[in-house]
């Protein structure tokens, strides 16, 4: 390789690098509870920003290449685990103790950071989030899919046995919530414009599948963690299997508001009661 | 007579290529549990037909129509009070026309009511009632649309794929505990979209509203020659997932789903179709034999089959030799109940059943009677040429 060869290969590595950046995060293991749709009380655990409970964990977003540096804090009163799904080694946090996670994103995608203590106990009870490494500059929107027993939630946490042969959840969410109250978070309701580019990032951190039909619109499958060979197909109907993620790529032609919902029916209700399930709507204006 | 409503819809649907169609369809409610299922069960169902005077079948009539025909679809409620939809799945059609109570209307009952839309890309999709969908899809609110290519009826879509036959199964489940007529017979509350559903553990695995024996009697198993090429159109209305396991002979190629091609076609033996997609398979066996579909039906919450359904196939002579002799033997009526007559007289006729199973011989004659037989498919060997008759 002769010099100028040299010099651009060299260029190019640092121009690279002036784009990536270091992402510092904080994550706290906090135990509290959810709120079902008809407001029973769950108990149920988070990943937070801060020392404070949210029910929902924190989306990470980032660009590729980035490095994500995480410490990791354990607030509760028994050991947890902590690992990016498939990406990272599994680190031990025992109570009241904390870890540090460097990890560097090379590729674009969307990936699940959990705790895999017992697996799936503890991802069952809430212990899991996204990474969105998404270099694009369009709107982009979160569903943190799952469903619950709340039976099973007490029964966990107070150390009892369940059959995970026999799941039989009553409550489905998005971002923790159900219809009626998906539709109030933003991060989860999409509205849009005809012709604007949406993407909708979506782990399924719960245990059953979930078949998302979209009323309206097409959408493009643009990466998928356990169905690489579905990545470019357009359909209006979407199966997101336990633990995979999905991202999608909308582009809306015509105006209105239409729902998206699970198309296993009964996963639209909440507690039997139709239609408190995974039903939300899109929006998009002319 | 289902068959004859289909014919019926097919002839109505395919008198002219993109053009302006209207249909009607009609929403009813069983007054008392009048489908029988595969053990004689009967059952109450809510549903679609294509005439007010027909009883309810699930699936509902298959509507068809080509790539660009203008559409409308009017709905005649007769149901017993509730307001009933028709969501159009898959067609991405305007708000107005999508069917979903409070984002677009509901048809009450008694009235009539039209949905407009363009038949958009070619393919299979799926119709259905929105209203409290979880009960009304389950009671049998569901039907086939297919949209055909303009630039012929057996090409897939425009320079797409040709093929010689096609078949349409639509998978669902029935749990007799909604059927019941506390809970199908529900009263109507335009004031609240809210209603409570019981559990739901189905107790049957259908294909097109049948299953186990069902299957061969009513025309769902596949009967084809070697080189037909068939393409398989199938959709998933159920609250399970469905796995299809084709047999290694048949070549499956997957080739689109929910209305658009696949980028990249698919050579697979198995396919799992979960609730609300569409899938478009093509089958080709170069070999003659016999075996089945095998069908399963698993729970999305445990994933673990809950049962497994058998459609049978029959591969027998070859698609280009029969089609050379076509003209050759000519047989009618078929569907018959009685006699079959041929167009001249056979030195040979044999006559098996769908499972290759030698029935009878008989030589020189112009006819064979199949009044004894039980309903359903069977082969005819004729000389050498293979014909496929149905008793009804």
């Amino acid at each position: 390789m002769n010099s100028f060869k040299l010099s651009i290969v060299f260029g190019l590595i640092i121009a690279s690098n002036l784009f990536a950046s270091n992402v510092e995060k904080s994550l706290y293991i906090i135990s509290d509870s959810i709120q079902t749709v008809d407001s029973v009380s769950v108990p149920y655990l988070s990943f937070n920003e801060e020392d404070v409970y949210s029910k929902e964990s924190p989306i990470i977003s980032i660009n590729s290449g980035d490095t994500l540096k995480v410490w990791v804090y354990n607030l509760d009163s028994i050991i947890h685990n902590f690992a990016v799904l498939d990406f990272s080694d599994t680190f031990i946090i025992p109570a009241g103790d904390s870890v540090y996670l460097e990890q560097v994103f090379m590729d674009e995608g969307l990936y699940i950071y959990h705790d895999p203590l017992n697996y799936p106990k503890n991802t069952y009870l809430g212990l899991a989030g996204m990474i969105v490494v998404n270099d694009l500059d369009v709107q982009n929107f979160y569903w943190n899919i799952k469903e619950h027993n709340a039976q099973w939630n007490s029964d966990l946490v107070n150390n009892l046995d369940v059959d995970w042969g026999n799941y039989d959840p009553k409550y489905f969410t998005i971002n923790g919530n159900s219809n009626p109250h998906i539709n109030a978070d933003s991060s989860a309701r999409i509205i849009g414009s005809v012709g604007e580019t949406l993407y909708l990032n979506i782990a399924n951190t719960g245990l059953s599948i979930h078949s998302m039909h979209f009323h309206g619109y097409h959408a493009e499958i643009m990466y998928s963690s356990a169905h690489a060979n579905h990545v470019g197909r357009i359909k209006d109907t979407f199966p997101v299997y336990p633990m995979e993620t999905l991202v999608l790529k909308i582009e809306p032609h015509q105006p209105g508001e239409y729902p998206i919902h699970d198309h296993n029916l009964v996963a639209i209700t909440g507690n039997n009661i139709y239609p408190n399930g995974m039903f939300t709507t899109i929006l998009i204006t002319p | 007579m289902k068959q004859l409503f289909y014919i019926l819809f097919f002839v109505l649907n395919l008198n002219a290529r993109a053009q302006d169609q209207t249909t009607f369809i009609f929403s009813k409610m069983d007054i008392e549990a009048q489908h029988i299922l595969w053990d004689d069960t009967p059952t109450m169902l809510m549903g679609f037909t294509a005439m007010m005077s027909a009883s309810i079948d699930i699936p509902g009539p298959t509507l068809t129509y080509f790539e660009g025909d203008s559409v409308e679809l009017k709905l005649r409620n007769m149901s017993q009070g509730t307001s009933h939809t028709i969501h159009l799945h898959g067609l991405d059609v305007d708000q107005q026309n999508d069917g979903v109570p409070h984002l677009s209307f509901e048809v009450g009952h008694n009235e009539t009511e039209s949905y407009f839309f363009r038949a958009p890309h070619p393919g299979t999709y799926l119709y259905h009632c929105h209203v409290t969908s979880a009960l009304h899809v389950q009671a049998g609110m569901y039907g086939l649309l297919i949209v055909k290519p303009n630039t012929g009826i057996n090409e897939t879509w425009e320079d797409g794929f040709t093929f010689d036959s096609e078949q349409a199964w639509m998978t669902s489940e029935l749990d007799l505990a909604w059927h019941e007529d506390s809970i199908i017979n529900h009263p109507h509350d335009t004031t609240t979209m809210e209603f409570h559903l019981p559990d739901y553990n189905p107790d049957y695995f259908l294909v097109n509203g049948r299953s186990e024996q069902q299957l061969s009697e009513e025309g769902i198993s596949i009967i084809a020659s070697a080189n037909e090429v068939i393409l398989l159109r199938l959709a998933n209305i159920g609250y399970y997932g469905n796995t299809y396991r084709f047999p290694m002979h048949l070549n499956a190629r997957i080739i689109s789903s929910d209305g658009r091609p696949l980028p990249d076609i698919e050579f697979s033996d198995s396919l799992t179709i979960m609730p609300g997609e569409r899938y478009q398979v093509l089958l080709q066996s170069t070999y003659v034999f016999e075996d089945d579909i095998e069908i399963e039906y698993f729970n999305l919450n445990t994933l673990s089959t809950t049962n497994t359904q058998l459609v049978p196939v029959s591969i027998s002579g070859y698609f280009s030799q029969v089609e050379n002799q076509v003209d050759k033997i000519k047989l009618y009526p078929n569907p018959s109940s009685n006699n079959v007559i041929f167009s001249n007289e056979i030195d040979c006729i044999k006559l098996f059943d769908s499972k290759g199973r030698l029935l009878l011989t008989k030589h020189h004659s112009d006819r064979i009677d199949i009044s004894e037989l039980a309903k359903g498919i069977y082969l005819l060997n004729l000389d050498s040429e293979t014909k496929t008759i149905i008793k009804n």
